[in-house]
């Protein structure tokens, strides 16, 4: 994925900034544990988020330890942890892994090659375990290969496919509260991609790629159409996150959901616009 | 019928949040994982359910108040025939079956000049939309040539709920600008866009950044006065815009 989906660091409270670190740390070292340096390496703030989603949502016992790690081997960090550290250090692999072999078809970049090798010993382990997972992770990809060959000019086709996929994936088992996290997902998945396709449009045009916003990347109102519906996906997510009872680390989540989520877009929106003044 | 608030022991008036706490502390209490040395464990595990049940009941109901929707039905998820993904917010649009039945006499002159083909389509569409089959709706939106107020309606309607919302926006706003006279198209696309307006509102106290994207407010303004839809929400821009200084 692409760590849009991360904090706004300056508004967090120091307890909460800690405990967000605290999360990440768990994240890696989950990763660590379960698929090794290779899993460790592809580690991402949507993955953190998700973490402590789950665990506002379920509530499950915590772990935490106090240590130093490879990483940043001068510094005491705490690590915190529990069950859905290991099923988000799954999906985190299973779509790293996908994410390496699109970029080796796309550009044939052999080190995406060499890196999804390492990987796929454990991706056939959480294919097995994870199958609805899996399946929509795989039948992603082929959806998304097939509309980007078309090139169809609805940005919402792309988008919605990766909605979908990412529904899935918050979606770690069938209750009461499935129904609210996969609309989460599915409009985060939307934003991610509608985010990306902001931040790459000018990159697309040059490579060729697809990106369904190139058609509109010289309109007057280019920047503030994207973020209109930007808002939007962010808007319909909010409202499921709203609806689940979490209290735990909410303060967190909303500084991430609210506004974290617009850090990417500002930083695009005034590259963008500072360039063009400089013409 | 048992009160959602008395089973969470809240009363009425308490925040959501409040009603989160209370559900976090009944649940902690009654979840299966915490007692199965309970003897009466049985009992602890209907009580559960019976927590969740009220939970869901009150922040469903409340929702609904909020947005002014029939009690037509949240939590349909899933339960829409042919497998059709549902994506929550817009359950309350049950209500356009009972309208569908008024269509016929509110466009009585511009029914005249369908074909009749056209017209079994359209009948066909708002079928599919109730029923919950929203790729066999836009199918059938799709083979009609006639592009109307209602056609536009329609779509938007369709794609709401297959959580296609930029091109619901856009097509309520198609619907709203050839018929601005019909509160139906207008509620719509207000649903549509109020969203927004909320969400920035949550995201002034979370230090949203703001960015400078000059003379988009006169944009919309000019907008919202060419196709004659009102602004709920009120303020210098219509609903679901940022504006910045």
């Amino acid at each position: 994925m692409f760590g849009y989906i991360t904090v706004n660091r300056p508004e967090l409270k120091v307890k909460e900034s800690a405990a967000y670190d605290a999360y990440y740390c768990g994240l890696c070292h989950a990763l660590h544990g379960r698929h090794g340096r290779a899993g460790q390496l592809t580690l991402t703030y949507d993955m953190t988020f998700l973490v402590i989603l789950l665990n506002g949502v379920y509530e499950h016992p915590l772990h935490e330890k106090t240590g130093r790690c490879l990483v940043h081997p001068m510094k005491q960090h705490t690590e915190r942890w529990n069950d859905f550290s290991s099923y988000c250090a799954d999906m985190n692999v299973l779509l790293a892994y996908y994410n390496l072999l699109d970029d080796w078809q796309d550009e044939r970049k052999i080190s995406r090659y060499a890196a999804a090798q390492l990987l796929s010993k454990q991706y056939e382990a959480i294919k097995a375990k994870y199958p609805r997972q899996h399946k929509a992770v795989a039948d992603y990809m082929k959806a998304l290969a097939r509309c980007e060959k078309k090139h169809s000019d609805n940005v919402e086709e792309a988008a919605c496919l990766t909605g979908k996929m990412l529904a899935e994936v918050f979606v770690c088992r069938e209750d009461a509260w499935s129904s609210d996290l996969r609309q989460m997902g599915f409009f985060l998945g939307k934003f991610i991609y509608l985010m990306d396709a902001y931040e790459d449009v000018e990159k697309d045009e040059k490579s060729g790629n697809y990106n369904p916003l190139i058609k509109m990347k010289d309109d007057e109102n280019f920047d503030s159409e994207c973020q209109s519906m930007l808002m939007m996906q962010m808007a319909e997510c909010c409202k499921a996150f709203e609806r689940l009872p979490i209290i735990q680390d909410v303060g967190i989540l909303r500084n991430i959901l609210y506004s974290g989520v617009w850090a990417k877009f500002a930083s695009v929106y005034n590259k963008r616009n500072k360039a063009g003044e400089n013409e | 019928m048992t009160d959602p608030y008395q089973v969470l022991g809240v009363s009425r008036d308490a925040s959501n949040d409040e009603i989160k706490k209370a559900y976090r502390k009944l649940s902690r209490k009654y979840h299966p994982d915490a007692n199965i040395n309970n003897p009466n464990k049985e009992a602890a595990e209907a009580k559960f359910k019976e927590v969740q049940a009220a939970y869901n009941q009150i922040i469903n109901e409340r929702e609904r108040g909020t947005s002014g929707q029939s009690s037509a039905g949240y939590g349909g998820y899933g339960g829409s025939a042919g497998g059709q993904d549902f994506w929550g917010s817009f359950g309350g649009f049950g209500g356009y079956g009972s309208g569908y039945g008024g269509y016929g006499s509110q466009q009585q002159n511009q029914q005249n000049q369908y074909q009749d083909e056209d017209s079994l389509k359209f009948r066909a569409a708002a079928n599919y939309i109730n029923a919950g089959s929203y790729t066999e709706a836009l199918h059938v939106l799709d083979s009609i040539a006639n592009r109307n107020a209602q056609w536009y309606y329609l779509s938007a309607l369709a794609n709401a709920r297959m959580g296609s919302n930029i091109n619901a926006k856009e097509h309520a706003r198609k619907a709203v600008e050839m018929d601005p006279n019909n509160m139906q198209y207008r509620q719509l696309l207000s649903q549509l866009e109020s969203g927004g307006q909320w969400y920035q509102d949550m995201g002034q106290s979370y230090g949203m950044p703001t960015i400078n994207v000059s003379d988009w407010c006169c944009k919309i303004l000019c907008l919202n006065a060419a196709c004659g839809c009102l602004c709920p929400g009120a303020g210098c821009c219509g609903p679901g815009v940022f504006y910045y200084h």
